[in-house]
């Protein structure tokens, strides 16, 4: 779960040229420590709902990786 | 190319199916009834067009009906064409809440909502994709009765403008056509004389032809339109 969700990170990071992180942590911040805009997580979130059927964003904000999981309903 | 478009059934939404269905393109057309007019493009595209009844006043059902169901995941979407729409025409003094509000939802909320996923489709796909908005010279004439409707255009250029400037630069162009008056069903209730009189503010001093707006939306939505975002093209007979 958490290494496909970095598959995905690293999707929308080097559609902007950036390079892929090694690792994500329940504590990585999106914008911060990822470097995504708010378009990089429009991205993210629509590759997100493709794998894993869960609009993570719909019902407010996310910041943290952690809270994708949550949403995703699997905390590592 | 693959193109959504909405109000495929009749007048000029049927015009643009034949025009890009004609030209190779894959239609997922949309309206409430099918036609004997899109059965008949059904029949000489059996596999460009594909179809979805489906009525916009219900805008909660469009990710499923549309996107999971009719063009499904899998497949990019190239563009989307705004072509549905009513016209609840009043003065403003008779003005009703219910008739404004399902003008809204079919004009506006939905289409608000359909230009969502089809950004969303192109972002999974990466795809350049190409909006194209049908408004009415109404928003920038002004005609008698017609506030309420020309409200709901101006919001979709509006709406088109920004969509223009927030994802540009993944490669989402947005435009609106600006129509003139046209002869459907939409303007069949206007007399003779009424209907003169809209010709003789036109420089051509004639009704706007539906093949030539269709002509604009699929240059528009192809890519020797792929510097031209966020406009409002006029085709309206020279309105003045
Ligand atoms: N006619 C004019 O003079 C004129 C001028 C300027 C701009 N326009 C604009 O041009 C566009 C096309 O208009 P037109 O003249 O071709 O009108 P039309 O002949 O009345 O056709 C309207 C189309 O929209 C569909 N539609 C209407 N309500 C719908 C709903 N609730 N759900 C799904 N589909 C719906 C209709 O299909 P179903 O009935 O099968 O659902 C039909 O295919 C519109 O955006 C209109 O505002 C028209």
């Amino acid at each position: 779960m958490v290494q496909e969700l970095q598959n995905i990170v690293n999707t929308v990071r080097g559609n902007k040229g950036l390079d892929p992180v090694a690792a994500i942590g329940d504590e990585t911040r999106l914008r911060e420590d990822l470097g995504m805009d708010s378009l990089d997580l429009a991205e993210l979130t629509v590759r997100i709902e493709s794998v894993f059927q869960v609009d993570v964003f719909e019902d407010g904000v996310v910041n943290t990786v952690e809270e994708i999981l949550a949403k995703i309903g699997e905390k590592k | 190319m693959n193109i959504l478009l909405t109000g495929a059934s009749r007048g000029l939404g049927l015009k643009i199916a034949e025009h890009l269905l004609s030209s190779g393109h894959t239609v997922y057309g949309v309206s409430r009834s099918k036609s004997d007019q899109l059965n008949a493009l059904q029949e000489a595209y059996p596999d460009q067009l594909q179809f979805a009844a489906y009525d916009l006043t219900d805008a909660s059902n469009i990710k499923t009906a549309l996107f999971d169901e009719l063009i499904g995941s899998d497949i990019p979407l190239h563009g989307f064409v705004n072509n549905a729409a009513m016209a609840y025409d009043d003065i403003i003094t008779n003005l009703k809440v219910e008739p404004l509000q399902e003008m809204y939802q079919v004009n506006v909320i939905s289409p608000f909502m359909i230009v969502r996923n089809v950004i969303r489709h192109a972002l999974l796909h990466r795809n350049p994709c190409s909006i194209v908005h049908v408004s009415s010279i109404s928003v920038h004439t002004g005609y008698k009765g017609l506030a309420m409707y020309a409200s709901t255009k101006g919001a979709l250029e509006a709406f088109s403008k920004n969509t223009a400037r927030e994802w540009g630069s993944r490669g989402v162009r947005s435009n609106a056509i600006v129509a003139g008056f046209m002869e459907t069903d939409m303007s069949s209730t206007l007399s003779a004389e009424q209907k003169e009189r809209i010709y003789r503010r036109t420089a051509l001093k004639e009704a706007t032809r539906p093949e030539s707006v269709a002509e604009m939306a699929a240059f528009l939505l192809s890519d020797k339109a792929a510097s031209v975002t966020g406009q409002n093209l006029f085709v309206d007979s020279g309105t003045i």
